[in-house]
């Protein structure tokens, strides 16, 4: 009798173990999908209307522009709330980015043709992250690429520095080219990633600079 | 016999609610199905694992990499002084040189956006070949690949991985 009350006991103590295994092993996976689930605030391929090409959804889609201010080429801080009243094509490149290179000239030319009509270009030098912030001879030398490809390009809108700060309030960057196109109020009214094509590009650009 | 039976019992009661508390456990919540799995690096290192090599003398190790598919990095020597090269390298301080990396020639491509422009790229399988000086001993060493990789219309960030080999000096 003794015995059996020690095995009953022995028995449910490690039932006791494994029942707090199996639980911290689902906590541990609820937190893991959970940090997956807010990682993944990066925008969506959805259909398009009618089907054929990929939209991008963005999460910022509807809201409001993240605010930064960001040094452009000639030292000074450019903050995006001086623009508001404008429609704005917040544009994150690099210089390395091959689909930058190409997209460029559409949005200089899509930037002189609606500048009367209250749009601005800001073009975003995105470097990439992996140069670490002690590292001034890398940050030296993206920033002379940067004034180098914006002199080539003839760029005439404003081009900031330093895109990786404020990457992760807008959406986290994994891919360039980005834009975001902004209307007058300040709220960002359309997204896309990579390069799509000049005509889609305007396209945004009408939704940004409409009432 | 009677006995027997009761511990039987008792231990096929345990085991099914082992496995009724364990079941839960391996559930995914149905919103973490629907998303999209974290990206994985463009550039996987292969092997070796481990290498024995002479201490002190220069010797050859091949190290294979693999681009993943759909993707290119720009090649060691790339067409544009704008493009970041793929470089290998070995941090100080491992108790393993390198002496010097070579590379293989890139695959000249161009992209359906950009006809005009070639690019000289690694794709698929490709192999640096890292002449490196060990003391003896047994050595950890995390080497690093730097690169940058893009698809047909849009590029992702430079990006530096680990090479971890095992180096064995003797």
């Amino acid at each position: 009798m003794r015995r059996n009350t020690i095995i009953l006991f022995v028995v449910l103590f490690i039932l006791a173990i494994f029942a707090w295994a199996g639980w911290a092993n689902w906590e541990y996976r609820k937190q893991a999908a959970e940090k997956l689930l807010s990682g993944a605030g990066q925008g969506e391929l959805v259909p398009a209307p009618g089907g054929g090409a990929m939209n991008y959804v963005s999460p910022l889609n509807g809201k409001p522009a993240p605010a930064f201010a960001l040094q452009n080429l000639s030292g000074s801080k450019v903050p995006l709330a001086s623009y508001k009243g404008k429609a704005v094509m917040i544009n994150f490149w690099a210089t390395w980015c091959g689909p930058c290179k190409v997209e460029t000239p559409w949005i200089v030319e899509l930037r002189n043709k609606y500048a009367a009509q209250g749009f601005e270009v800001l073009g975003i030098d995105t470097e990439g992250d992996d140069l670490q912030a002690s590292d001034k001879a890398g940050w030296s030398k993206a920033e002379a690429n940067a004034n180098k490809f914006v002199t080539e390009m003839k760029v005439p809108y404003p081009v900031l520095l330093d895109g990786d700060s404020i990457s992760r309030d807008y959406g986290g960057l994994d891919d360039l080219p980005a834009s975001f196109f902004v209307d007058r109020n300040g709220k960002v009214v359309a997204a896309s990633v990579g390069l799509t094509s000049e005509s889609d590009i305007e396209g945004n650009i009408k939704k940004a600079l409409a009432d | 016999m009677g006995r027997m039976n009761r511990n039987r019992i008792c231990a096929a009661i345990v085991l099914l609610g082992l496995a009724a508390l364990a079941g839960p456990a391996q559930v995914i919540p149905p919103a973490a199905q629907n998303r999209s799995i974290v990206k994985t690096d463009a550039v996987q290192y292969l092997f070796p694992e481990q290498v024995t090599v002479p201490a002190g003398k220069a010797t050859p190790v091949t190290l294979h990499f693999r681009v993943a598919q759909g993707l290119h990095i720009n090649s060691h020597t790339p067409s544009d002084e704008f493009l970041i090269p793929t470089s290998f390298s070995i941090p100080d301080g491992m108790g393993v040189q390198l002496g010097a990396a070579t590379y293989p020639p890139g695959t000249i491509i161009s992209l359906a956006f950009d006809p005009k422009t070639k690019l000289s790229v690694y794709t698929g399988e490709f192999i640096v070949q890292a002449r490196i000086v060990a003391t003896p001993g047994n050595h950890l060493v995390q080497g690093k690949l730097h690169y940058q990789a893009c698809d047909q219309s849009q590029c992702m960030p430079p990006k530096t991985i680990n090479v971890p080999i095992d180096v064995i000096g003797k």
